[in-house]
């Protein structure tokens, strides 16, 4: 029985500490940033660079930016590697644009740098995109006979609009909310006021809290601070606000509306406020960081207001979706890897993954191959293993290999290009990723940057010139 | 009319159906619809994403979910 019950505390601790502390500051601006990027961004501008007739150079780069600006939805991913590879810019390409989504849509790359780290945000981004073009292009090489097949359509490339202005500057001042909010620099740590607010029930609350959410550092449970705690409430009462005031912002906007969005902000800048519990009172904290997110946030308004009211609605209502979609599985995820924490031994990790072997490698890869987490939930998973002792080099393969392989892609990618792509596809991947955590295993372990950079950058200039070679002497035979 | 929406069942493509409905019920227009969920038949359009609107066979809209009002105007013709 005491196995059960410190099993689910454990869960519910992980789940307190991740609404608390990980999930607000990040995911929230995420999701709008993701709405905005749905809603707003006019899918053509970037389609119209993946044309058939588009140069490699332009292509696979335009593939990527696809992947990670237009594919945060599933209902946009599978027509769109359908059309790349059947009427447009090919295989290479289209299997870029497939290995790429997952890995560096926002919501997935702003969860990761706050949950395990800027340095591994960073990592993911560069290597998925150098080997996701890699990967593209190895099977572009593999299968150029049958690439002639393709029917090219180019009218379905035309130019149309680009991305307006006022849209750039809506979503690169949400993008500067989010960086406001996560990002440890100095002028945002910066002090500039505090003061003692009066409370007495603060040390016995915080008390309390301590009690139902106890600290173990040994386990890396954080514990929940009463700060925490408000932010908890603050996100319930959102939900509450956002269900009918941004899940029905479609029909037009309601009074809730408001009431979701100001309550968004509220909870954003609470955040970023300063805060511990002393013994007679509250000790709070304005930091820069407290002051760039409201301007922010204020910001956002007049910026709103210069869209016409369908386009608002419709990124509120992508945003709420994105919400629905991902948040509560995120939840029950997190819950279960608190669960699952106590039962897993240290040194069974250590020993399979502890240090930046091929062997490692290959069992984050074999990890995250068999396993299907949803969407985002990789990440708790990933932090886990990091606190029980992965290396970084094993944990990146593993963080590779499980967003790209999972049974629901590879079963799209085998029901649109065919078996035997689909499965040299999957076998590259699971190289591919076990590359990638040698690579940055080596970088943590000390490893010169330059010398891996240029090794990785050498290995994809050799696939671009064979595959312009290739084609050059194909053409040249035509 | 033939109204046909193209999408692979997802909520946005659920969502333009609706409203295509509700445009069509308050013009008053007689219109059948089809719901292609088929990747080759969707391909087959000149599109590159879903949802669409195609509305006899001319691609109104695609990728992206619009106003009632846009869709009205169509309907009209």
């Amino acid at each position: 029985m005491d196995i059960v019950l410190s099993a689910l505390q454990s869960g519910l601790a992980s789940l307190a500490s991740y609404l608390a502390a990980h999930v607000l500051l990040c995911l929230v601006p995420a999701f709008f940033i993701a709405g905005a990027l749905s809603a707003l961004v006019p899918q053509q501008s970037i389609i119209r660079f993946l044309g058939p007739d588009a140069p490699k150079w332009v292509s696979y780069p335009a593939a990527a930016g696809a992947g990670s600006l237009l594919a945060v939805c599933s209902c946009t991913i599978q027509p769109l590697f359908a059309g790349i590879y059947k009427k447009g810019a090919g295989l290479g390409p289209a299997i870029t644009f497939l290995f790429f989504a997952p890995a560096a849509n926002i919501l997935a790359l702003s969860y990761t740098g706050v949950a395990l780290g800027a340095e591994f945000a960073i990592a993911r981004i560069v290597l998925a995109l150098s080997f996701g073009i890699g990967i593209g292009m190895i099977m572009a090489i593999v299968f150029r006979d049958s690439e002639a097949a393709r029917l090219a359509e180019s009218a379905t490339f035309a130019a149309g609009e680009g991305i307006s202005q006022r849209t750039l500057v809506f979503l690169g001042t949400l993008v500067a909310l989010l960086i406001a909010g996560t990002l440890k620099v100095d002028f945002l740590k910066a002090e500039l006021f505090s003061g003692e607010l009066p409370w007495p029930g603060a040390a016995a609350g915080q008390t309390l809290l301590d009690r139902w959410v106890p600290v173990n550092e040994a386990t890396g449970a954080e514990g929940l601070s009463l700060q925490g705690a408000a932010l908890i409430v603050l996100l319930g009462l959102i939900g509450a606000a956002a269900w009918r005031g941004l899940g029905q912002v479609d029909n037009g906007f309601n009074r809730l509306t408001p009431l979701a969005l100001g309550l968004t902000a509220l909870t954003l800048v609470f955040a970023a406020l300063g805060m511990r519990a002393t013994e007679n009172g509250l000790f709070l904290t304005l930091t820069g960081r407290t002051a760039a997110v409201a301007a922010l946030c204020v910001l956002l308004v007049p910026l709103a207001r210069r869209f016409d009211a369908w386009d608002v609605q419709q990124w509120l209502w992508e945003t709420w979706r994105f919400v629905k979609m991902i948040f509560p599985l995120l939840i029950v995820g997190v819950f279960l890897v608190g669960v699952i924490r106590i039962f897993i031994r240290p040194e069974w990790i250590q020993t399979v993954a502890g240090a930046n072997t091929v062997l490692a490698n290959l069992a984050g890869v074999v990890f995250g191959v068999f396993m299907y987490f949803p969407t985002l939930v990789e990440v708790p998973i990933a932090k886990m293993f990091l606190s029980l002792g992965m290396h970084p080099g094993p944990l990146i393969a593993y963080l590779m290999a499980d967003p790209e392989l999972s049974l629901q892609s590879i079963l799209i990618t085998a029901a649109i290009i065919g078996k035997l792509k689909a499965w040299t596809y999957v076998g590259l991947v699971a190289l591919f990723s076990t590359l990638a955590g040698l690579t940055y295993g080596a970088w943590v372990d000390g490893a010169p940057l330059l010398v891996l950079g240029a090794a990785v950058l050498g290995f994809v200039t050799l696939l671009v010139t064979s595959l312009h070679l290739i084609e050059r002497t194909r053409r040249a035979r035509a | 009319m033939l109204i046909k929406i193209l999408g692979s069942g997802c909520a946005k493509c659920n969502r333009l159906e609706q409203l295509t409905r509700e445009a069509v019920g308050e013009l008053g227009i007689d219109a059948s619809f089809e719901h292609v969920k088929e990747m080759d038949k969707i391909m087959a359009y000149p599109i590159m994403t879903t949802p669409a609107l195609v509305i006899d066979e001319v691609v109104r809209a695609s990728g992206r979910i619009p106003s009632k009002d846009e869709i009205a105007g169509w309907l009209r013709g």
